[in-house]
């Protein structure tokens, strides 16, 4: 090892840790939740428990389970929409209760359950997904999103208003922004839900394709575990808000 | 005066009514609404006090808009409730100072500003603040407009991305509280929400496009503070009562004709395929 390198390595690394503060934590971690409880206010039980799990950089997770598993709960607490009341959640190396999380969550993307649009939503696709990048200093945002909406076959569909396209349109959208995003960990609730066996298929090659070329991690939450349980590297399953059995690849 | 009281009626009417649309699309209306009364009680307080109502008022709505801004947040299923019983903390509070100032002073000008708002309570510097207050938000809409778009777009997936959601819900608070503290002496602390609320909600009934519901949001607020004016000038009435009056109006009419449209292209929707299946 060359040793005059190194100091000039270690400033080098500490003046990125003082650009980015997230820097410094994130390493090879996507997720880790240590011994994790949630609850709703004014539930009196805990929507999931004793959750103990480590999701590296470039791995493609499916959690499932029936309703009311804790799935969606968990991938919430994930990117810390919702804290532990017991436990710590860490994204990225960020503590989700950190003033950091913020930062963290830059990084990721992320796909609700509850996407739909009225009928009378007036902000286009295109518009849709360039809102996924509105933290971004990049200039080839237009060329982004261009080729998220290719991958997932919506070209045709940017310039028209939310609002007209179906259900499993729609979710091509969302999908496409956050593929745009082009994040460190994805994290996607039900993201098959509105769409027929033939987009579910061409979707979950487009997600392990990504996963294997950008070394992201990509967290699908679905019920319903065809086709993406051929494709994910790990399965999660759960009931009554506890992981109840693990199978990795 | 009457310029003045005609000016500060455009700029606030505009100010709120700008102000209102993003309320409700951030879905803060019931928060907004316990700051509004917040700035009331401190008006109140200042009949008692012996003090500029404007800036007690400004003084309290500020202060609570930080607290509830900030403590919000950490209790999201409990704000809506905690909000309402604030409402009805500084309503008491609101009375009871009225109660306490001297009840020969009900007819003077000072409680006139806490009850139905006076002309006469326009100056020159608070129209300057006034308009300072519309610039500057202004100036936050235009440097923030992408992010405000996200949230608007869909708030807990701009959440998700990394946006400060909190930051700018508690932006926007603080910013209502200031509008509703120095639109309260031309309304009266009773009405001054009106001039909040009453805009929004008309703009729904008339688009469903959320561009044109801001555009129109902020034109039928500042329209409606004006005519209001206009009446009170002319028919010698209160001036809160009768810009209320003029956008509740408004509201109504509104709504009667969106009830009236949807119910007549429903009844041709019914008709159409009858008439097809007779041909």
């Amino acid at each position: 090892m060359d040793r005059r390198s190194r100091p000039k390595r270690h400033e080098e690394s500490r003046e990125n840790s003082r650009r980015n503060p997230t820097t410094r934590t994130i390493r090879r971690e996507a997720i880790r939740l240590e011994d994790v409880w949630v609850a709703y206010a004014g539930s009196g039980k805990p929507a999931i428990r004793e959750i103990n799990l480590f999701f590296p950089l470039g791995k493609l997770v499916l959690i499932t389970g029936p309703n009311g598993a804790g799935k969606t709960t968990l991938l919430e607490t994930c990117l810390g929409l919702l804290k532990p009341y017991r436990g710590k959640a860490f994204l990225l190396g960020v503590d989700t209760k950190s003033r950091k999380i913020l930062e963290a969550r830059r990084k990721c993307s992320y796909v609700p359950q509850d996407f739909m649009k009225p009928p009378y939503e007036s902000y286009t696709a295109r518009q849709a997904i360039e809102l996924g990048l509105v933290l971004e200093n990049t200039p080839d945002k237009n060329t982004r999103v261009e080729w998220a909406a290719k991958l997932l076959g919506i070209e045709d569909l940017l310039d028209r208003p939310l609002g007209t396209l179906s259900g499993g349109q729609q979710q091509r959208v969302y999908l496409a922004r956050a593929l745009a995003r082009k994040p460190l960990v994805m994290l996607l609730d039900e993201p098959f839900s509105s769409l027929d066996r033939e987009t579910r298929k061409t979707v979950a090659e487009i997600l392990r394709n990504y996963v294997d070329r950008e070394n992201t991690t990509v967290i699908i939450v679905s019920h319903d575990t065809a086709p993406i349980i051929e494709l994910a590297d790990t399965t999660i399953w759960m009931n009554e808000g506890k992981v109840v059995k693990v199978e990795a690849k | 005066m009457l310029t003045l009281a005609a000016a500060a009626a455009l700029v606030s009417g505009g100010l709120c009514g700008t102000l209102g649309y993003y309320i409700q699309r951030f879905k803060i209306t019931t928060l907004s609404f316990s700051v509004a009364h917040a700035a009331l009680a401190g008006a109140a307080t200042a009949l008692v006090a012996g003090t500029d109502p404007t800036y007690t008022a400004l003084a309290t709505a500020v202060v609570f808009a930080l607290t509830i801004g900030l403590l919000s947040p950490k209790i999201p299923h409990e704000r809506e409730l905690l909000s309402l019983g604030f409402f009805s903390l500084f309503n008491a509070l609101a009375v009871l100072m009225i109660y306490l100032s001297n009840v020969y002073v009900l007819s003077s000008a000072s409680i006139s500003v806490v009850l139905w708002g006076s002309l006469l309570a326009v100056t020159k510097p608070k129209l300057v603040v006034l308009t300072g207050t519309l610039v500057l938000f202004t100036a936050y809409l235009a440097l923030y407009r992408k992010q405000i778009d996200a949230i608007l777009f869909d708030k807990k997936l701009a959440e998700a991305e990394g946006i400060n959601v909190n930051l700018h819900t508690l932006t926007l608070l603080l910013f209502s509280g200031t509008a509703i503290a120095l639109a309260l002496k031309l309304t009266g602390g009773f009405l001054v929400f009106t001039l909040l609320y009453n805009p929004v909600a008309t703009s729904t009934k008339i688009s469903k496009n959320a561009r044109k519901q801001q555009i129109l949001s902020t034109t039928i607020g500042a329209l409606t503070a004006l005519t209001g004016l206009a009446i009170s000038y002319l028919l010698d009435l209160p001036v809160g009562a009768s810009i209320a009056l003029t956008s509740t109006t408004l509201l109504l009419t509104a709504h009667t004709a969106k009830t009236i449209t949807e119910k007549t292209q429903l009844t041709k929707l019914k008709t159409t395929p009858s008439q097809q299946t007779t041909k």
